[in-house]
């Protein structure tokens, strides 16, 4: 029995493969008619192989409800996503534009603060964001590149417009995945992927490593590169390694570093070797116990004063959380206007501030319509879905908000684009995302396609992976179709 | 007045300590009221010191000792030039309105909100609504009633609190050192959105008594807009005059901690600081 | 038109050992070969037990004494248990949570070893040593031993001979593939001391049983606990004379569990890990190593039983701990950090 069946809906929502007139998009084209000739048994028998082969490679994450830890894998759907050229052009302008955009944001708070002192971002707001190193106002930062790598999630709403959700600054992860998906289609479907053209993805791991010894404090002869990760327990440890692997780098944990006279060295067998530049997986609170007084086992101690000294140079720099925060997400286009005079390639979500009078004055009386969130401050509220929730609940965030409105954001709730994805048996559509991943280094470089996560529950709206989350492959073609 | 300062610190640890990573805020600062003539780091077993801005502006040095060590001493010596009380500029009268739209509002956000030693729990806040004035005038004004309230309610009792004290628990027993009475009389200064912030240094005690105890001061400063931050000790219940030598500021204690750091080994066995504040009559001065 | 994808670059991998590392991949040999030596061990005399049907309650106790005074665990098996019989003694050195080196507590350790450099080993190697960890961990004592202890022993030797079988197969012969060989021959060097040092603590009723049944049974049970009772036949013939099955065991050439076998491979892997590559030893390690090996080259067994076998294999087994303690400062000098003190902060008290 073939997949595709004339039940396939739209629902309405702006699907990827299908117009709203029941046309399938030039784009899909190709795809659609393989897909035509493919019987049940055929699609399982691939889907089986890829599932296998995700299980031997042990490209799994680890969800600890125990001290042992359950492998997951992250459920792998074989329907690509599919964009074409010039629609991808667009997205890369945009996403390049907005990461020049936050780095000379980052730039600028943590030396001459011109944006603050200009009015154009409220003070207040970043000064006393939990993420602002303080610790680390003056300081120059190699190459004055703050975000090395950065992961952006792009939604698209019924119209089908890309919209900026979040920027991910600090330690954005999914990219092995991407890597393990692309290799996993080639398998599954070797001609349609050969016939589309697809623009590659395996040079990720290539320029990321270039990107990290054009950071490194001595020019010169090959910098020693090492990964830091947090270890076995965090959850996405095997990315860490395969990235390592991928670079061909050490992948080191704190308690392999020593910090002596303000330089780092590894713990080897053949005694101390010293290390010029890190890739950390560690957010900035466990990197030094020293400095940021935690408890953490996790971190290097003196790793700041080295980095402080140039004796090592870190990626991500310390301090990108603070640009990180969902409130000054909402000023991310207010930068690109005042740093390039540019107008956002990529629009935000439309974003209310509870700060704001005005805004939280439209938030309280309007609260069963929105979307609300925390902003990433000391707490965690956790998050509204207005038009979901009950009026109970509602009253509940109404006083949350009302208490400390600095804490929270609203936007308008957006119809996420959607995906065929094999569920149960056929073929029906669901929600993605996408998260493609920038570079900085000499120069930006993003990877065509990334990370589309798609949430696998009927009606979901939800592609984390610990909530019933799956993941796509995304290729950008060559061309348009 | 000219001023000669030392601060010795000397940790003995149990055993030995060994990768220790310190920084040090000692060495007095240079502004409008006063100027750091000369200062000497001398640290055993030996080290030299990298030093740099933190971002209060505050002058940190910072050094590490990898090998291992019995104990840890730091000798801290300088000479201040305060400017005397009669060239002094007068405090400008600013209303709270002046305040709000003064242009460099955007600096002190951080300064009326609540830190690490000074949250704004319900005991404190009672604490201010009951000093709140309908009336009241100008900054600096309510400024020293704080001050002054704490220095007239609160108790100086050393022992009665240590260094990680915090402001409420300062409050609930009404007692406590400089520390704690700037911390307290920040609080509330900052509930009455009067940007205020923690100032660490010395007091040049003329009425010294021999073998009275010298120790490191902690006094307030709040922000005064067409005037600039303006200092006044809670602990003493008087404005900061040519006696007294600012080191450093920050929102409270935990952004000027003297000598600051971590190693690895035995615990400290015993920790001992040593405060030397003595006048230097100027006719002893070389020409 | 197919067009031609570019072949992501193959990097070499990074060519760095981590101490950490290395801890991790030793302790993880180490632990493996002490579990599979020790069921080896018990089954032996087990069955050992089973065919000398004859003994009385000292005779057996003796010889569960035995056991355990070779492997150095008498002092804490008293602790726990009265009597040394043969279902305690059992239980105590397979299954027994309170003693770090039962075959349990070996097959958690090693676990936990493999799974801190997990990105080391295979995956096959992984799944092979979590299997048993989990198949351990999910039972209980009566369970395991519902099945009867020879199943027990088997599980835990076909799970070892697997794990060093995929070893060979699948881990690249890099540094990491040296600390594995050497734990794993530093530990089997010290296990076969002990499995001969059983007969000494065994008293013979009787100076004139010396050559009897229950003396040659003994000395069987004691190649059979090396696995090396074919390999010895096929040397010496038939008879088990005694003083020949400690020869084939100290000093055969060509059996892999000799001690003399044994040490030259841990003698030559640790001059690879220490880079000693000149004739004279340049660190401690190698220098006792050295030494060791040809005392193995240049002694007979006449002179070790002058000299006494007992004291012989206490040397010797004095020695490997040198070796090894020195290797592990030296190369994986992972002590465990001392944790961070924060210096005393001084309260502002004028």
């Amino acid at each position: 029995m073939p997949i595709l069946n004339p039940s396939y809906s739209t629902d309405n929502f702006y699907d990827e493969m299908m117009a709203s007139g029941g046309q399938i998009r030039p784009h899909y084209g190709r795809l659609h008619e393989r897909l035509g000739t493919l019987s049940e048994d055929d699609f399982n028998k691939r889907r089986a192989a890829v599932d296998l082969a995700f299980l031997r490679r042990g490209v799994t994450f680890t969800v600890y409800n125990d001290s042992e830890g359950t492998e997951r894998i992250f459920p792998f759907d074989l329907i690509p996503r599919i964009i074409p050229a010039k629609e991808w052009a667009q997205l890369e302008a945009g996403l390049i534009q907005r990461i020049t955009a936050l780095n000379l944001f980052l730039h600028d708070i943590y030396h001459e603060q011109k944006i603050l002192k200009d009015k154009v971002l409220p003070a207040a707001q970043i000064l006393t964001a939990k993420h602002f190193r303080r610790e680390f106002m003056n300081f120059s930062v190699p190459k004055n590149i703050y975000i090395h790598i950065c992961g952006t999630d792009l939604i698209r709403n019924h119209a089908g417009n890309y919209l900026v959700l979040e920027d991910n600054l600090r330690c954005p992860s999914g990219v092995s995945y991407m890597l393990e998906n692309r290799a996993a289609m080639r398998r599954a479907f070797p001609n349609v992927f050969q016939n589309y053209g697809v623009q590659p993805v395996e040079g990720y791991a290539d320029q990321l490593l270039k990107d990290l010894r054009y950071i490194a404090p001595k020019a010169g002869s090959k910098p020693n590169v090492v990964l830091l990760t947090p270890g076995v327990y965090n959850s996405a440890y095997f990315e860490h390694t395969f990235l390592a692997r991928q670079m061909g780098i050490p992948i080191v944990e704190g308690r392999d570093l020593i910090v002596k006279s303000s330089k780092v060295y590894m713990r080897t067998t053949a005694g101390l070797v010293q290390v010029d530049v890190i890739y950390r997986r560690i957010d900035d609170d466990f990197l030094d116990p020293y400095v940021f007084r935690s408890d953490s086992v996790l971190g290097v101690p003196g790793l700041v004063s080295a980095y402080r000294a140039g004796n090592v140079s870190l990626a991500n720099a310390i301090g990108t959380g603070v640009a990180d925060d969902k409130v000054i997400y909402a000023f991310v286009p207010k930068m690109i206007k005042y740093y390039l005079d540019q107008e956002p390639i990529i629009s935000n979500v439309p974003t209310y501030l509870a700060s704001d009078p005005k805004d939280r004055k439209f938030i309280l009386d309007n609260m069963e319509k929105l979307v609300v969130k925390s902003a990433n401050e000391a707490g965690g509220y956790g998050m509204l879905i207005g038009p979901a929730a009950s009026k109970s609940e509602v009253a509940d965030f109404k006083a949350k908000v009302a208490e400390n409105p600095r804490n929270f954001i609203a936007q308008d709730p957006i119809m996420l684009s959607r995906s065929p994805t094999w569920c149960d048996g056929k073929l029906e559509g669901r929600h993605i995302d996408l998260r493609p991943y920038i570079l900085y280094g000499e120069k930006i470089t993003v990877t065509p396609g990334g990370l589309t996560r798609v949430a696998l529950r009927k009606g979901s709206l939800v592609v984390n992976s610990s909530q019933g989350g799956g993941s796509k492959d995304t290729w950008v073609l060559r061309g348009e179709s | 007045m000219l001023l000669s300062l030392q601060h010795k610190t000397t940790f003995v640890y149990k055993g030995e300590a060994k990768d220790s990573v310190n920084d040090l805020r000692l060495c007095p600062a240079s502004d409008t009221l006063q100027q750091c003539r000369s200062f000497k780091l001398t640290i055993t077993p030996t080290a030299s010191p990298l030093e740099y801005l933190d971002f209060n502006g505050n002058i940190v040095h910072s050094f590490s000792i990898i090998e291992p060590h019995p104990s840890l001493t730091i000798q801290a010596e300088s000479e201040v030039e305060t400017v005397p009380n009669s060239e002094r500029k007068p405090i400008y009268v600013a209303s709270f309105d002046e305040l709000k739209n003064s242009p460099e509002a955007y600096q002190f956000a951080e300064f009326l909100t609540p830190s690490s030693y000074i949250t704004f729990d319900d005991v404190l806040k009672s604490e201010a609504e009951k000093l709140i004035r309908n009336d009241r005038r100008d900054v600096w004004s309510e400024a020293k009633r704080v001050g002054a309230h704490i220095f007239k309610t609160f108790k100086y009792s050393p022992g009665s609190t240590g260094v990680k004290t915090s402001a409420l628990e300062s409050l609930r027993i009404r007692s406590g050192v400089c520390q704690d009475f700037a911390h307290v009389m920040i609080g509330l200064c900052r509930l009455h959105e009067i940007p205020a912030r923690y100032v660490s240094g010395y007091f040049f005690n003329t009425l010294r008594r021999e073998g009275e105890i010298e120790a490191s001061h902690a006094w307030v400063e709040v922000y005064i807009p067409n005037h600039g931050w303006t200092g006044f000790d809670p602990t003493h219940d008087r404005e900061a005059d040519e006696r007294y030598i600012k080191v450093a500021t920050g929102k409270d204690y935990a952004d000027i901690i003297p000598v600051s750091g971590t190693y690895r080994g035995g615990i400290t066995k015993k920790l001992t600081v040593d405060v030397n504040v003595r006048e230097i009559s100027r006719t002893s001065i070389p020409a | 038109m197919p067009q031609n994808e570019k072949q992501p670059v193959s990097r070499p991998q990074a060519n760095v050992m981590l101490s950490r590392v290395a801890h991790s991949l030793y302790w993880m040999s180490r632990y493996i070969e002490r579990a599979e030596n020790t069921a080896r061990l018990l089954e032996v005399n087990q069955q050992f037990l089973l065919d000398f049907e004859g003994f009385d309650d000292t005779a057996l106790k003796e010889h569960w004494g035995s056991i355990l005074a070779s492997a150095d665990e008498d002092k804490l098996f008293k602790t726990i248990h009265d009597v040394a019989d043969s279902v305690n003694v059992t239980d105590f050195m397979s299954l027994d949570p309170r003693n770090p080196n039962s075959i349990l507590s070996c097959i958690f350790s090693a676990r936990e070893n493999a799974r801190m450099i997990r990105d080391q080993i295979s995956i096959e190697m992984w799944e092979t040593i979590n299997e048993l960890y989990l198949f351990l961990k999910g039972k209980d004592r009566k369970e395991i031993w519902s099945r009867g202890p020879y199943e027990f022993f088997e599980d835990i030797k076909r799970h070892s001979h697997l794990f060093q079988g995929l070893t060979e197969s699948t881990f690249s012969r890099t540094e990491g593939w040296e600390f594995i060989q050497f734990g794993k021959f530093i530990e089997r060097a010290d296990k076969t001391t002990r499995i001969l040092d059983v007969k000494y603590h065994i008293l013979l009723p009787d100076a004139s049983d010396v050559g009897g049944a229950l003396d040659t049974a003994q000395w069987q049970s004691v190649l059979r606990s090396a696995s090396a009772l074919e390999a010895y036949h096929r040397f010496y013939v038939h008879e088990i004379l005694p003083w020949k099955a400690a020869e084939f065991l100290i000093f055969s050439e060509t059996f892999p569990r000799s001690l003399y076998y044994c040490v030259t491979r841990v003698d030559e892997l640790l001059c690879r890990i220490l880079a000693e590559t000149g004739p004279r030893r340049r660190t401690s390690a190698a220098r006792s190593s050295k030494r060791l090996l040809s005392d193995l080259q240049s002694l007979a067994i006449d002179d070790v039983l002058k000299k006494g076998l007992h004291e012989f294999l206490i040397d010797i087994q004095k020695s490997l701990d040198h070796i090894s303690n020195d290797v592990v400062e030296t190369t994986m000098f992972y002590k465990a950090e001392t944790s961070i003190e924060e210096q005393q902060m001084q309260q502002q008290q004028q």
